[in-house]
């Protein structure tokens, strides 16, 4: 095989995917954006950008540079509009391509203020992957784009490689700098120093946390750091193969919890992505045959009636979540959300049960 | 998207993330981290010292003429609207620095003092940035606080 045949073999046959399996992910992806990464604490957040003089305008190197303040907060609640309609279009999988993109642009530009105060917060991958994703053709199907009769692309995978590309680049960027820093020398245990930053500092003091400042095990920790660098370059290499990929993300899932569990960081952005590599053809597969098992209906109206009871259960389970966290309900000790504790523990209970069906 | 056009965007992805990943450094090493940019935090530091950990802290102290009054807070306890996670790097960014806090304009530093009397229930005079680093120690009753050190302190008058 040519050099040619097997870098086309890798950007267009590494992922399997399916109309529905990818009509599946539009419809968890929208309304996991919209319900829990929206950018910003809400209006009051906006409202409070708005109103910082211009000195506390401090944009990163880049476009935002071209402004000389914050924008008005009508500014903000404009974007923020544009924002939840085309999450819904997304969600309908109506104009889906367009609603994919605006949505993805909208996020960008209120990361880009919000980071504007003199702190970037590594998010990107919000905005990233309906970006991306709009180039799968995710709107194929049980979509207001399908019922229209609207001709539609067939599904595309390679945006799942070039987004598997972009998170394995983005991991390698997380360990590289750790090398430089000092984590590889025996004599530093550079987890345990962040640990002690986030505990003291920081106050996240909730879950796990307690008892990791009281482990004092020189060992556990120099492993810890070795570890979290294997995990963050080894994602390079992972790319090769989708198995691999897919295996990587399963460690993605545990190291997000343990340090969920220690330092009471989520991470939950970061999440929207590795959702992207479930085999979301196996999920529909599963949700059909149990509503045909239970109702007896089959053929067309069987895969209809799966994906809105699919919908359903999302909303059953993201609704009251999201009511729970907007009711204030943190963990004492920590600025850690109540969704965020609940979704990163159920990706890594998740996470555990595929890998022990596998073993 | 036809397969050729597939293809060349994956070579300009190949190319271009190293090359934004240089940038990035660069520009970061000279000016701020570039935004956006295809990365993820990579938590370089190792807060070692010794056979211990250096943690720094900020403070925030205003207080009046002869400091008849006073209060100590937190920065997340002044700025209690912006993300905990942005709270070291917006103090770094207009706090670090005695030029940088010199350099705040007339309308930021009347914004910080109108913040200030309302957290604090009076009308200060000073507002201090201290920076302070503290030495952990690990012993056999567990973590302990070896030393605080005030490291820096920068004074704004209002």
């Amino acid at each position: 095989m040519s050099f040619k045949q097997r870098f086309d073999n890798w950007i267009f046959n590494s992922f399997t995917v399916s109309a529905e399996g990818l009509a599946l992910f539009r419809i968890f992806a929208s309304l996991f954006i919209l319900l829990f990464l929206i950018p910003g604490m809400g209006m009051g957040h906006f409202g409070f950008l708005a109103s910082l003089p211009n000195h506390f305008y401090a944009p990163s190197p880049g476009p935002l540079r071209i402004f000389d303040g914050f924008p008005p907060l009508v500014f903000f609640q404009l974007v923020h509009t544009i924002l939840v309609i085309s999450l819904f279009a997304m969600l309908a999988g109506y104009f889906t391509k367009w609603a994919s993109l605006i949505t993805g642009i909208s996020i960008l530009i209120l990361q880009g203020f919000i980071y504007s105060i003199g702190k970037v917060n590594h998010e990107i991958v919000v905005p990233l992957v309906p970006i991306i994703m709009a180039f799968s053709n995710w709107g194929y199907a049980y979509s207001v784009d399908s019922m229209r009769k609207k001709k539609t692309r067939n599904p595309e995978s390679w945006p799942l490689t070039l987004l598997a590309l972009f998170v394995a680049f983005m991991m390698f960027t997380a360990g590289f700098p750790k090398i430089l820093g000092g984590w590889l020398d025996p004599s530093t245990q550079a987890a345990q120093g962040h640990l002690f930053n986030q505990f003291f500092i920081r106050e996240r003091q909730a879950l796990l946390a307690g008892w990791a400042v009281g482990f004092n095990n020189v060992v556990f920790w120099e492993m810890l750091d070795w570890l979290t660098i294997l995990f963050e370059i080894g994602f390079i290499a992972a790319l090769f193969k989708a198995s691999w990929f897919r295996l990587f993300v399963g460690f993605a899932v545990v190291f997000h919890f343990s340090t969920m569990m220690t330092l009471n960081i989520a991470f939950l952005p970061n999440f929207l992505a590795y959702a992207v590599f479930l085999n979301w053809e196996n999920v529909y597969s599963a949700i059909r045959s149990q509503y045909v098992r239970f109702s007896g209906i089959t053929g067309i109206k069987s895969g209809k009636r799966a994906v809105i009871l699919f919908s359903g259960l999302v909303l059953l389970i993201f609704l009251p979540l999201k009511w729970l966290s907007s009711r204030n309900i943190t963990l004492s000790q920590t600025d850690l959300m109540f969704h965020e504790f609940v979704l990163v523990t159920a990706a890594f209970v998740f996470v555990l049960f595929i890998g022990v069906k596998k073993w | 998207m036809n397969r050729k056009a597939v293809r060349t965007l994956f070579i300009c992805a190949l190319i271009y993330l190293p090359l934004q990943y240089a940038i990035v450094g660069i520009v970061g090493y000279y000016d701020a981290e570039p935004w956006p940019a295809f990365v993820f935090p990579g938590f370089k530091s190792v807060h070692v010292y010794d056979d211990g950990f250096e943690i720094k802290r900020t403070v925030i102290d205003v207080e009046t003429l002869h400091r008849q009054r006073s209060l100590d807070m937190s920065p997340q306890e002044f700025f209690p609207e912006i993300p905990l996670s942005q709270i070291p790097g917006f103090i770094r960014t207009h706090f670090s620095g005695d030029e940088a806090v010199q350099q705040i304009s007339d309308e930021g530093r009347a914004w910080l003092h109108i913040r200030a009397t309302e957290i604090a229930g009076f009308s200060p005079n000073t507002m201090h940035i201290i920076e302070l680093t503290e030495y952990y120690r690990q012993t056999e009753e567990g973590t302990v606080l070896d030393m605080a050190l005030e490291t820096g302190r920068i004074s704004l008058q209002f």
